[in-house]
């Protein structure tokens, strides 16, 4: 019988291979990103000063729906051909196994978000005191999107209703973690101390990094049963 | 020694006799409640001296408001025992408190709209305690939408349980809102430990409001679970004996 | 000093006796439809166990519930004596459960899914894995992604697990889905071996078998 850690390992090594013999998963979400940032020029008529003062909330909302686009699937293969119900019989905690193929889904999702997601904000000529706030509140926020929207992926996968019932669901949970960047954001633009909404946003992801695989092991064994 | 009879009222037969006793009671009391609320607030308090008698709408917003946190702790809590203990009864009381608190959440929001108009000149604005509340609709939507999105009743209730556990975390955001962020919506009103910044003659309709919401909801409550119950034990022999004897 | 085996010393037994399995008064609902109510049945060492019925009698139910995927509604199911939901964990390191799914990854090759399963095992066989499909008569499939193999390859890389992991209970849920008479052949020959060993198979199907070497007991779900 090996550690906890060597499960752990196996299952994120697993998923990361996986990905890369499907390239497409790792760059569409990122594709999708640049489109979608792109069309907001197009909605709002190109008014510079009007585009300078949505930069940053554009490119947060882009960054969160294209996470949850990309979080849709972490769990849907494994159900879908029967490694969920081995992975929970494997006599290892799933929490454990769970935190492995989020940890695996953020690396390849959500760190290429957020380079991207910089390289946008520095494209589009945001300030850098807001630049940095972005990159923190991404850096501090996206694993919590991952970690959360993995609780109620869990509890959608394999439904008829998919992705419309899985963003009904999740968007009202991410509420607070958008609101609170973007008030960091605004707070660093104006010049002012963003400590208080860094620390809601750290404790936010203490909470989700404790409590979300176990909710979401929790789930999934619910949906097997 | 207290859970012996909580063991006995928590077989779906007895609870479904409790809620046939019980319902008329709350019922009759909601009616002689909301009878004696209403006509305080509407003729009995003062006018309020910035507001003038727009201010009335208070004795629905606030309880309304109050109802649909209350509510949705309680939906967790009942999932919650429903998933731990599988309690049948709390699998079911939880399913049937989610249109009630989505009505609650609902109302609230439509009256502070209403209310808001011609205080603040608009009808809605994005500020926390407002934000909040818009989340907590949301949540009761998926919280139902979830549950209807399954075949088997208890994986639904099981689904819908975790949801609401997690959507927890909501309700301490939306209940110090007022407090973390100064915003256009009011402070807190009534406060567990300081003295009310309200008038006592505002105050007791509110309170006598707020009660009546709770009665309506216990009687709603039972009613609702009433029926759900007899779809959970659809195949048992007691509800087949009360079929036939409704017959 | 790891969690594991912790747990390992503090219930010896669970490794060491005889396994033995004991379902009493069963009954699983779903979908507010009792599929089937007071199922008993004891199993010792190198025992054979067909669950039989027609289709939607709740075999695969059994099976999981059997597994720990699911939970009856009433009765339990006991290993070595003690009720699985109390030793979930050391109980599900000595089952194998292959069900209707195969719980193998389409985009990897037959030798990195074996990989994966040895990884994560309750405890691993000394068989190698290119012996493993040997014996499975996949000889030389061993670097082809299984997205490229038929359904009846890819049945059998399932039922691999069942000869890179050492456990003592095998749940199978229609086995022999897929296969060919040679495929059957293999399978049936390896539960013979399990028996012998001293384990015990527990398979679910709806058509009528005949294995040499080993006697089979039958439960039937469903009406007669």
């Amino acid at each position: 019988m090996h550690t906890h850690w060597h499960a752990f390992t196996v299952i994120f090594s697993r998923d990361i291979i996986l990905v890369s013999r499907c390239r497409a998963e790792l760059v569409n979400p990122l594709v999708f990103f640049v489109v979608v940032i792109a069309l907001f020029p197009f909605a709002f008529g190109s008014d510079a000063e009007l585009l300078k003062r949505i930069t940053a909330g554009m490119i947060w909302i882009t960054a969160l729906l294209a996470s949850t686009l990309s979080l849709e699937g972490i769990f849907r293969s494994d159900y879908e051909d029967g490694s969920t119900e081995q992975m929970v019989l494997s006599g290892y905690p799933l929490t454990l196994l769970v935190a492995a193929k989020v940890s695996a889904h953020w690396c390849l999702t959500g760190l290429p978000l957020i380079i991207i997601a910089m390289l946008t904000g520095f494209i589009l000529s945001l300030p850098t005191q807001a630049l940095q706030a972005l990159f923190l509140t991404l850096l501090l926020g996206t694993p919590v999107l991952s970690l959360i929207g993995a609780i109620a992926v869990a509890l959608t996968v394999g439904l008829r209703s998919g992705g419309m019932l899985l963003s009904l669901l999740i968007l009202p949970l991410y509420m607070p973690i958008l609101i609170f960047s973007m008030l960091a954001v605004e707070n660093a633009s104006a010049g002012l101390p963003i400590d208080a909404e860094l620390y809601f946003l750290a404790g936010m992801l203490v909470l989700s990094i404790t409590l979300g695989p176990i909710a979401t092991a929790a789930s999934l064994r619910i949906r097997l049963s | 020694m207290i859970l012996k009879p909580l063991y006995r009222f928590a077989s779906p037969q007895n609870f479904y006799h409790l809620s046939v006793l019980l319902t008329p009671w709350f019922a009759w009391a909601t009616v002689l409640l909301m009878l004696i609320g209403l006509y305080g607030g509407l003729v009995f308090a003062p006018a309020d001296y910035q507001q003038g008698d727009s201010f009335r709408i208070i004795y629905i917003h606030v309880p309304s408001a109050w109802m649909s946190l209350f509510i949705y702790v309680l939906m967790a809590v009942f999932g919650g025992i429903g998933l731990i203990w599988h309690v049948k009864i709390a699998d079911v009381l939880a399913k049937s408190c989610a249109p009630l608190g989505l009505s609650f959440t609902f109302l609230a929001l439509a009256t502070g709209s209403i209310w808001g108009k011609p205080m603040w000149g608009t009808w809605w604005v994005w500020d926390a305690r407002l934000t909040s509340e818009l989340i907590l609709l949301f949540l009761y939507l998926g919280y139902m939408a979830l549950q209807s999105a399954f075949d088997d009743r208890r994986v639904a209730a099981r689904a819908g349980a975790i949801l609401a556990l997690v959507g927890m975390v909501n309700i301490p955001i939306i209940h110090y809102s007022v407090e973390w962020w100064s915003t256009l919506h009011q402070g807190p009103t009534v406060s567990k430990f300081d003295a009310p910044s309200i008038h006592i003659n505002m105050l007791i309709p509110l309170l006598i409001m707020a009660l009546a919401f709770k009665t309506y909801f216990a009687s709603v409550l039972l009613l609702r679970a009433r029926t759900e119950i007899l779809e959970y034990e659809c195949n048992s022999n007691w509800v087949r004996e009360l079929l036939n004897e409704s017959d | 000093m790891n969690i594991l085996n912790k747990n390992q010393q503090g219930n010896p037994d669970l490794d060491q006796a005889a396994p033995f399995f004991e379902v009493r008064m069963l009954e699983c609902i779903r979908q507010d439809v009792i599929l089937f109510q007071d199922v008993h049945f004891e199993l010792q060492a190198g025992e054979l166990l067909q669950i039989d019925g027609v289709n939607g009698s709740g075999k695969s139910s059994l099976l999981r519930i059997l597994a720990g995927l699911m939970q009856a509604n009433s009765g339990n199911v006991c290993w070595q004596g003690q009720k699985i939901s109390k030793c979930r964990y050391e109980y599900q390191r000595q089952i194998s459960y292959i069900g209707h799914l195969n719980g193998v990854k389409n985009t990897l090759t037959a030798l990195e899914n074996l990989q994966a399963m040895g990884a994560l095992a309750g405890s691993k066989s000394d068989i190698t894995l290119s012996d493993a499909l040997i014996q499975l008569e996949l000889t030389g499939m061993d670097d082809i992604p299984l997205n490229r193999m038929s359904a009846g390859q890819k049945r059998r890389i399932a039922l691999a697990r069942l000869l890179v992991t050492k456990s003592k209970v095998w749940l199978l849920d229609e086995p022999f889905t897929s296969l060919d008479a040679s495929g059957k052949s293999v399978i049936e020959r390896l539960i013979v071996e399990h028996c012998d060993r001293g384990g015990i198979t527990i398979f679910a199907t709806h058509q009528p078998m005949e294995i040499e070497g080993c006697a089979i007991r039958h439960i039937h779900l469903g009406k007669k």
